[in-house]
């Protein structure tokens, strides 16, 4: 069917205020749950920069000194601390990850439902790692006595910033990783490729569900990017 | 139609009772006087296009009730007219942006020759400290605060052995000579405001905020905390008389420094422990 | 003046668009429409009683559900309004009020009015209701999670009241929830209460970002054929743009309640600097109370427009229909919205001139809110050029307009009043503020819910509310609420803080005590004629004038559907086409002095119509 509209497309700022603002849809071609994860996706960037913003609002006001992120995140490493270690470690591991994620999506669209599914099973094994390497952290940092409430290497506020945020992305990775595991059971199940219809939404399954699964894990990985380079290396 | 007439009156009802109001600002005493001016422009401005825009909508009312086969202005859009309307609005509101941002200006900009005048805050009163003969306040610390030292003066910066505690709540000031307030409050947000001088800044515990103004009228003036502080908050008043030079100065000799408080303290101290003395050889 | 308005007329189907192409392969056709670009809806069908009236996925549904819980907390909020006016006007009267009493009634008011009832009718009920029909989608794009929505609403709300029965009460520390004090003993409600509003907002959040997904995206993804943006009504762009403002500025009142929450049950120090109290140095130190104010308010300016802007979407729809003339500028309306919108994430400090930030802060939220004056008076103009030269029937729906229009003006001068930094100084935290957020807030979206209830009522329930008690309940409304508001303005001249339990013997506040009484009595009438509105709805619901289709003769689609009330899927077994915008009223050469959205060109050949 010859698409009347698009060729009487004005040129340049009217015909793009045109397009978008033609009827049905603004975002053409995008299917309707990938713009809802893009649009929570662009909701809770606002909650972690509101946490990044007022991390630093803290840091630069408080009185008492901040501590020194690389020797408390220090690991020893036969008797020779390497500063930041676990959490490059961490870091490589989720980039990992989101690369698996993204071979899963691809995969997805081909169809391939084996490659698609142990991929998407790395990707959670990646995200599981992550959470335990954090869970590790915590313990190491709390049995040094760094509490929310307080730390012995300086202010205070270090603790509660370090547990809120990393305690936030951290919830934010666990609930991605068993979604993951949900999605990997399904696509061996052959769920999505029969369009079976979901048990709590009655909607039918399809793999675009795959990507937006990726979109939010991608967002999970560049939120620690942030971290990493806020609170971690700063 | 009658419901025009009754929105009519409503407006010439607000007009009446604002030129008629019992309760208006109180008398200024202070210098803020450019506040007072920038609200009445505010009126003329703002009510005029309150009064305006209501008149014409009263208008409509009456006009163009309802009639069948009325012949009705289908114009979608009339871009001039919107530019201009556009235009007018905002030269209004820059004709009332310009000379307020010109009196913040002022507001934010303490004047050399003012005195500093802390203005501590707790739940529920308000104590005074001022500079002492060497015009400067000694730095202080929350953490000081105890019987010995109701300020928490730091012991070790000599600025503060002179500086005067008012530990009442009645505070006086010299008529025409500008103060700065710093607030302070050692637990929750406060706001020390005099409705008669106009100015008002929450005091801030952790922070020392501040802000200046110029008595120019004796009188006695009750202070209102104006930030909600819990449940003492609406009892939370004190009282600011502004002297003239000479009574002011018979004021000041009745007050006490610091050093005057701790040497008083010392006093009682010496007469404790010699009545304990004294009582335990009795015994 | 014969009033016809009642008389059934027979509506205008939609006609599937023709394509007529010659030879050459050129199309010519007045009622091309673009072809589907997705599968129709696949909706889930209720079956079973609990899955059609209780967690039913339909977005009607879900928005009654949404409408009789805000305003049963709406309700609540109202009673806690009386005993605040009660200890205002005549204390001795009422000696069981108690201070600590009356600070958590005045914190539970503020958090329930703002939050509880005015978001969640507008976005939740409004929204829901209002959205797939007026964009012609047969529900919102993921009714499962639309329903979850608000059940997470409805269990906020349960927290929300839960609060009332704990030990020490509900929190008392205003609604704005400042540190250090909200968490401090010294102010009510320190203990669990406060604990259970913040978890109760962090609730309500999650639940509000659900059901914020779905109206946004149904808007931008899920609209008819033939319902270009400009095609949409404006209650549907000031929906969407308070939704967008919601998606965005929730995340800071969310930081901001974890913040607190975590001063309160784990004793950090996010906004907690060091507090002496009692003589002794508490365990906190190094925090911030204004970082929290930042927070709040870059949340709570937004706040305010998130409850504006679907009034003014709506009230300029209701405008319309009831002067049988196109609402004025509609472009200018739509681009009106879109910058209040964006203007309002700019403003915020305005509300904290008087906090201690840094003073030359002053300069630039000054001059941003009185930026967002010029747009916001622009669609003031409009609406009033919307009624002249049109043909203005002074129904119900008409009268709330009109009184909407009193008030916000009003309301919206005053804050011309208070957003020049220096004038803000002597009013701040006086009762100028109370009465400012009252009259814009308060009175005028509330004329226009009053007037969006009288309007709809008629497509929700196919039966028309009664004209008389109408306009009882409106002037009873109206002129009382405004005797209530303006005067108060004055108590905030003479310089009467906000929040003050008592006046004790100040001179010159107990010059004010008449007013105080008679505010407090306008309160009372006000309240207790909202029973008007209430007798009117349920005895409408049994023996209300069957209202038939359309009979405001409304162009919009949601006024459209072959069934009255819409059935589940609102459209039957074809999606509407839509060929016009929704504001072709008295159209030079059309027949009727309507022409709805889904009148094809060609059934209106003489009609001049000058925009689509």
């Amino acid at each position: 069917m010859s698409d009347h509209t698009l060729d009487k497309l004005p040129g340049g700022f009217k015909g793009m205020a045109t397009d978008m603002g033609s009827d049905q849809t603004v975002f053409k071609g995008v299917n309707w749950g990938k713009a809802m994860m893009w649009i929570f996706l662009l909701s809770d960037t606002f909650i972690f920069s509101c946490f990044l913003i007022s991390y630093m609002k803290v840091r630069a006001s408080v009185v008492d000194e901040w501590p020194y992120p690389s020797e408390v995140f220090a690991l020893n490493f036969m008797g020779v601390p390497v500063p930041l270690l676990l959490i490059a470690i961490m870091t490589f591991v989720l980039i990992t990850s989101s690369g698996t994620m993204a071979l899963a999506v691809k995969y997805g669209y081909e169809r391939n439902r084996k490659m698609c599914g142990w991929l998407i099973l790395a990707t959670a094994l990646g995200g599981l790692t992550f959470v335990g390497m954090q869970a590790f952290e915590w313990s190491k940092l709390i049995h040094e006595g760094v509490r929310p409430w307080t730390n012995p290497f300086g202010a205070p506020q270090f603790g509660s910033f370090f547990f809120m945020i990393t305690g936030f992305h951290g919830t934010h990775v666990s609930i991605g990783v068993i979604f993951l595991f949900i999605f990997a059971r399904k696509t061996f199940r052959g769920d999505f490729d029969a369009g079976k219809r979901g048990f709590f939404t009655s909607m039918k399954s399809d793999y675009v569900a795959i990507e937006i699964m990726g979109l939010y894990w991608h967002f999970v990985d560049l939120v620690w990017v942030f971290i990493f380079a806020f609170f971690y290396l700063w | 139609m009658h419901a025009g007439f009754i929105f009519l009156a409503v407006i010439v009802g607000s007009i009446l009772f604002h030129v008629f109001t019992p309760w208006w600002w109180t008398d200024i005493a202070s210098n803020w006087g450019a506040m007072d001016d920038t609200i009445v422009l505010t009126f003329w401005i703002g009510g005029g296009v309150f009064i305006a825009v209501c008149l014409f909508m009263i208008y409509c009312v009456f006009k163009f009730s309802y009639k069948e086969g009325r012949k009705v202005e289908y114009k979608p859009e009339d871009n001039k007219l919107e530019i201009i309307l556009t235009v007018v609005t905002t030269l209004g509101v820059a004709a009332l942006l310009a000379p307020g941002l010109i009196v913040w200006n002022q507001y934010i900009n303490t004047p050399p020759n003012a005195i500093n005048i802390e203005v501590m805050a707790r739940q529920w009163g308000w104590q005074y400290r001022l500079p002492g003969e060497d015009g400067k306040l000694g730095t202080s610390n929350i953490v000081n605060i105890n019987d010995q030292n109701p300020f928490g003066i730091n012991l070790d910066d000599q600025n503060g052995r002179d500086d005067i505690l008012i530990q009442s709540d009645e505070l006086h000031l010299k008529t025409n000579r500008p103060v700065k307030i710093l607030l302070r409050s050692t637990d929750v947000l406060h706001n020390f405001y005099v409705p008669q001088f106009r100015a008002k800044m929450d005091a801030v515990p952790g922070l020392i905020t501040y802000y200046w103004f110029e008595p120019n009228k004796e009188g006695d003036y009750e202070v209102l905390c104006a930030e909600y502080c819990g449940i003492g908050h609406y009892g939370m008043r004190a009282k600011v008389v502004v002297d003239n030079e000479e009574n002011y100065e018979k004021w000041l000799e009745q007050q006490e420094t610091f050093s005057d408080f701790i040497a008083t303290l010392n006093g009682k101290e010496i007469k404790k422990i010699k009545l304990a003395k004294i009582n335990n050889l009795n015994e | 003046m014969s009033d016809d308005f009642y008389k059934n007329k027979t509506s205008i189907e939609a006609q599937p668009s023709r394509t007529i192409s010659d030879s050459s392969g050129s199309v010519s056709d007045i009622d091309y429409v673009k072809p589907a670009e997705v599968s129709d809806q696949d909706l889930y069908h209720g079956h079973s009683f609990i899955t059609k009236w209780i967690f039913c996925q339909d977005a009607k549904v879900i928005g009654i559900q949404y409408t009789l819980t805000a305003v049963f907390t709406g309700i609540i909020g109202l009673i806690l309004s009386w005993l605040m006016r009660l200890q205002l006007g005549f204390p001795e009267l009422v000696p069981f009020i108690t201070a600590e009493h009356y600070y958590q009634f005045v914190t539970m008011h503020g958090m329930i009015m703002v939050v509880y009832f005015l978001t969640a009718l507008f976005l939740g009920g409004f929204g829901n209701y209002l959205i797939p029909l007026m964009t012609g989608a047969r529900d919102m794009v993921f009714p499962y999670v639309n329903m979850v929505s608000y059940w997470m609403f409805f269990v906020a709300v349960l927290v929300l009241m839960a609060s009332f029965f704990v030990p020490g009460g509900p929190t008392g520390s205003g609604w704005t929830l400042y540190p250090p004090q909200a968490i401090l003993e010294g102010t009510p409600g320190s203990g669990a209460g406060i604990i259970l509003m913040l978890v109760s907002l962090a609730l309500f959040v999650v639940g509000f970002t659900m059901g914020g997904l779905n109206y946004v995206i149904t808007i931008l993804q899920a609209r008819t054929r033939g319902m270009t943006l400009m095609r949409m009504p404006l209650t549907v762009w000031g929906i969407f743009t308070a939704t967008v403002l919601a998606l965005l500025a929730f995340p800071a009142l969310f930081v901001s309640v974890i913040m607190m929450s975590l001063d309160r049950i784990l004793g950090t120090s996010f906004f907690m600097p060091t507090i002496l109290k009692a003589g002794e140095i508490l365990e906190y130190g190094g925090g911030s109370p204004v970082l929290f104010q930042h927070l709040f308010w870059f949340f709570g300016h937004p706040e305010v427009y998130i409850v504006a802007l679907p009034a003014f979407g709506i009230v300029s729809d209701l405008i319309s229909v009831h002067s049988r003339k196109n609402i004025f500028g509609y472009r200018m309306m739509v681009w009106a919205i879109v910058a209040i919108g964006a203007l309002s994430f700019f403003v915020w400090a305005h509300h904290m001139y008087v906090s201690g930030m840094n003073p030359w802060f002053g300069f630039f939220f000054a001059t941003t809110t009185l930026i967002i004056a010029v747009p916001t008076a622009l669609k003031v103009y409009n609406w009033v050029l919307t009624l002249w030269r049109g043909n203005i029937r002074m129904t119900t729906v008409m009268l709330f307009c009109l009184g909407f229009i009193v008030t916000f003006v009003n309301g919206g001068i005053t804050g011309i009043f208070l957003g020049n930094v220096i004038v803000d100084i002597p009013l701040s935290d006086t009762y100028f503020v109370v009465a400012h957020f009252h009259m814009v807030m308060g009175i005028a979206p509330l004329m226009v819910i009053f007037g969006a209830i009288y309007h709809w009522f008629p497509l929700v329930t196919g039966r028309l509310l009664d004209e008389k008690l109408g306009k009882w309940h409106f002037w009873f409304s109206f002129l009382g609420a405004y005797s209530i508001y303006f005067p108060m303005h004055y108590l905030g001249f003479i310089g009467v803080p906000r929040r003050y339990f008592e006046m004790y013997d100040s001179p010159y506040i107990t010059s004010a005590v008449g007013l105080n009484q008679s505010i407090t009595i306008a309160a009372l009438i006000v309240g207790l004629s909202q029973f008007i509105f209430i007798f009117n709805i349920v005895k409408s619901l049994r023996m209300g004038k069957p209202a038939g289709k359309n009979p405001w003769k409304a162009n919009s689609l949601e006024w459209q559907t072959p069934n009255v009330p819409p059935a589940h899927g609102n459209w039957g077994d074809k999606l509407p086409v839509v060929y016009r915008w929704p504001y072709d009223f008295n159209v030079p050469g059309a027949k009727e002095d309507y022409i709805p959205q889904t009148t094809p060109p060609s059934e209106v050949l003489e009609a001049k119509v000058e925009k689509t």
